[in-house]
C-alpha cells in the first residue's frame, strides 16, 4: 500500500510548481489560469489521500465542491481576460503595467 | 403514492436561513427585471435591489434572537454575532447602492450590476454564519467571484479590466492557499466543523504539529489576502483604483467585514490551542500592515490608491483586537468596523461627486480649493479625514481606542505604542486633503455631482461619525452584546 506521505508529497509538489509558474512566469496570461487550475487540484489530491487514509468521505465530497468552484473561477477568468484582451491586444504579462504606484 | 424517507431527518429551525432565501430568490427576480423593464427606467432595478436589502434586513432582525442558533445539522449559525455582522454588511451595501444610483445610469445592464452585488452579498452572508470549512469555502467564493466581474464591470475602460485581472489572480492564488490549509487541518483532525476541529487540534500531541501549523499558517495566509493585511496586500490598491468608485466603496468594507468575521470564528472555534502560536503570526502582520499602510499611502497621487494603503492601515489596527483575543478585542473589532463603514462610505461619496464629464476627480490635486465652492462638502470631508486620522473626538478616534486599550490590557504595551505612532503618521496625509481643500487656490471648475442619495449618504454618515464621537457608548453597548457567547 502507498504511504499517505507519498500522496502529500506529489501534492506539496504540484503546489509548489503551481506558485512558482504563477510567480516566475513572465509571458502570457493562460500560464497563470493554468498554474491556478495546477494549484487546485493539488488540494484536491490532498483532500482525496486524507480522506482515503482518515476513512472519512468528507474530503471527497470537498473535492467535487471545489472542481466546481474551480469551473466557474476559469469560467470568469477567462472573461475578464477576454475584456481586457479587447482593450490591450496584449495578454502578456509584461504589458499589464497600467496601474502602478 | 409511495412515501419518500428521507435518509436523514429533515432539517428543523429553517427559518434561520429565511434572510438568505429571500436574498437568492431576489437576486434572480432583480435580474428578470432588467431584462423586461425598458431602458429608460432601469432605476427601479436599483430601487428594487435597495428594497430587498432593507427586507433581507428586517428578516434578519426577526429571526435572531431564539434560544435555537443552529440549522441544517448545526452547519449553519444565527448567533448574536453574525447577526450584527449581516445588518452591517446589508446597511453598507445599501449605502453602496446609494452611490452606485447615478455612477452605473450609464452602462448598460444595469441589472446585472445590482444582481452582481446582491449574490455577493449572499455569499458573504453565509460565510459570517458558517460553523464548518465547506460553507465558509462556498460563500467566500460566491462572494470573489462576484466582485471579480464587478471590478471588471467598465468593460471598455481599460483600467477596470486590468484592476479585475490582477484582482482575480491574487484572489484565485489565496484561496488556493486557503484550501491547501485547510486540506491540512482536515487531514489532522478528519473533520470541516470549527468546533470540532478545535477540540481535536487542541487535544493533538507533537505528532501532529507539523501538519496542524502548517494548515494554520496557510489558513490565515489566506484570509489575511482577502482582507488584505500586508504583506498579503499587493492587489488592494490596484483593484481599487480601477474599479468603479461605488464598487470601491462597497469591496472595502462589506468583503472585509466577512472576512474579519470568518477571522475571528476560526480564531476562536478551530485554533484555540493555538493561540501562542497565532499571536505572534498576528503581530508580525499587524506591524506590517500599520507600517506599509500609513506610510506607503503617503506616496499616493491618487485618492483612491490612498485610501487603499488606509484601508490597509486600518485593518492593522483591527488585527490588534484580535492579538488582544478577549471579548473587549473582538467587541472593538466590530466597533472599528462600524464607524470604519461610516467613514469610508462618506469618503467615497465625495469622491464620486467630484467626477466630471472628463475628469475622475481622484487626484488629490483635483480637490484643491474645495472649500471655496462648497463649503459644506469640504467640511464634511474634513469631518472625515480627521476621524481616520484618529482626532479625538470624532468616530475614528473611538474606533482606535477600544482596540489599543483591549491590546494594552493584554499587556502588549509596546504594540498598541507602535500603533499610536503609526497613527500619527497615518495623520499626515489625511491632513494634507484638508490643506488641498482649505488653502490650495481652485485649479478646476467645480461641476458637482447631485442626486438624493448620494448627498444623504455623504451627510447621514459625517453626522453619525460626528455623533458616535461625542456619545460613542450606545454603539460600544450594541457591540459588545454582540461578542457575548462567542467565546
Amino acid at each position: 500500500m502507498i504511504p499517505l506521505s507519498d500522496f502529500l508529497v506529489v501534492g506539496a509538489a504540484l503546489f509548489s510548481i503551481g506558485i512558482v509558474g504563477l510567480f516566475l512566469n513572465r509571458k502570457n496570461v493562460i500560464t497563470i489560469l493554468m498554474c491556478i487550475e495546477l494549484m487546485l487540484l493539488a488540494v484536491n489530491i490532498n483532500f482525496t489521500a486524507f480522506s482515503h487514509y482518515l476513512g472519512n468521505l468528507d474530503g471527497q465530497i470537498m473535492v467535487f465542491f471545489v472542481l466546481t468552484v474551480a469551473a466557474s473561477e476559469v469560467a470568469v477568468g477567462l472573461a475578464i481576460l477576454v475584456a481586457y484582451y479587447r482593450q490591450r491586444r496584449s495578454i502578456a504579462v509584461e504589458d499589464i503595467d497600467t496601474l502602478q504606484g | 403514492m409511495a412515501e419518500i424517507e428521507f435518509p436523514f431527518p429533515f432539517p428543523e429551525h429553517l427559518d434561520l436561513i429565511m434572510p438568505e432565501m429571500i436574498l437568492a430568490s431576489m437576486g434572480l427576480v432583480v435580474l428578470m427585471m432588467s431584462v423586461f423593464i425598458s431602458k429608460g427606467r432601469q432605476q427601479v432595478v436599483a430601487w428594487t435591489s435597495i428594497a430587498t436589502c432593507i427586507a433581507v434586513a428586517y428578516s434578519v432582525m426577526s429571526v435572531s434572537g431564539q434560544d435555537v442558533t443552529m440549522t441544517f445539522y448545526g452547519y449553519f449559525e444565527l448567533d448574536a454575532f453574525a447577526t450584527y455582522a449581516k445588518l452591517l454588511m446589508l446597511l453598507a451595501t445599501v449605502l453602496a447602492m446609494f452611490l452606485s444610483l447615478n455612477y452605473i445610469k450609464d452602462v448598460e445592464n444595469v441589472g446585472e450590476y445590482y444582481t452582481l452585488m446582491l449574490f455577493s452579498l449572499l455569499g458573504m452572508m453565509l460565510m459570517v454564519s458558517a460553523t464548518n470549512f465547506v460553507i465558509m469555502y462556498l460563500g467566500l467564493e460566491l462572494m470573489a467571484l462576484c466582485i471579480y466581474v464587478l471590478v471588471a464591470y467598465q468593460r471598455d475602460v481599460i483600467r477596470s479590466t486590468e484592476a479585475a485581472l490582477k484582482y482575480f489572480i491574487l484572489g484565485a492564488l489565496s484561496s488556493c492557499m486557503l484550501l491547501y490549509g485547510i486540506s491540512f487541518l482536515y487531514g489532522s483532525t478528519g473533520s470541516f466543523m470549527y468546533v470540532e476541529m478545535g477540540e481535536v487540534i487542541a487535544a493533538s500531541g507533537d505528532d501532529a504539529r507539523l501538519a496542524v501549523l502548517t494548515g494554520m499558517l496557510f489558513v490565515l495566509a489566506g484570509l489575511a489576502f482577502k482582507v488584505s493585511v500586508a504583506p498579503f496586500h499587493m492587489w488592494t490598491p490596484d483593484a481599487y483604483e480601477g474599479a468603479p468608485t461605488p464598487v470601491t466603496a462597497f469591496m472595502s468594507v462589506v468583503p472585509k467585514v466577512a472576512g474579519l468575521i470568518v477571522f475571528i470564528r476560526i480564531l476562536v472555534d478551530v485554533l484555540p490551542g493555538l493561540q501562542e502560536e497565532y499571536t505572534t503570526l498576528l503581530i508580525f502582520l499587524a506591524v506590517l500592515s500599520m507600517a506599509v499602510g500609513n506610510i506607503a499611502a503617503i506616496a499616493q497621487r491618487n485618492i483612491k490608491r490612498m485610501l487603499a494603503y488606509s484601508t490597509i492601515g486600518h485593518i492593522g489596527f483591527i488585527l490588534l483586537g484580535m492579538i488582544a483575543g478577549t471579548s473587549a478585542g473582538y467587541s472593538g473589532i466590530l466597533i472599528y468596523m462600524t464607524i470604519y463603514l461610516f467613514m469610508t462610505m462618506g469618503v467615497f461619496g465625495i469622491i464620486i461627486m467630484m467626477r466630471r464629464d472628463d475628469i475622475q476627480g481622484e487626484l488629490l490635486d483635483d480637490f484643491a480649493g474645495l472649500a471655496k465652492v462648497r463649503p459644506g462638502y469640504a467640511l464634511a470631508m474634513g469631518l472625515l479625514m480627521f476621524s481616520m486620522a484618529g482626532i479625538p473626538f470624532l468616530g475614528g478616534f473611538w474606533a482606535k481606542y477600544v482596540v489599543f486599550i483591549a491590546v494594552i490590557e493584554q499587556g502588549h504595551i509596546i504594540l498598541a505604542t507602535l500603533g499610536v505612532l503609526f497613527s500619527a503618521i497615518g495623520a499626515f496625509y489625511y491632513i494634507r486633503i484638508i490643506k488641498y481643500m482649505y488653502f490650495d487656490e481652485e485649479r478646476v471648475a467645480f461641476n458637482f455631482g447631485k442626486g438624493l442619495p448620494l448627498q444623504f449618504t455623504v451627510v447621514a454618515s459625517t453626522l453619525i461619525i460626528v455623533a458616535v464621537g461625542l456619545y460613542p457608548e450606545p454603539v460600544m453597548e450594541i457591540c459588545r452584546t454582540a461578542v457575548i457567547g462567542l467565546l
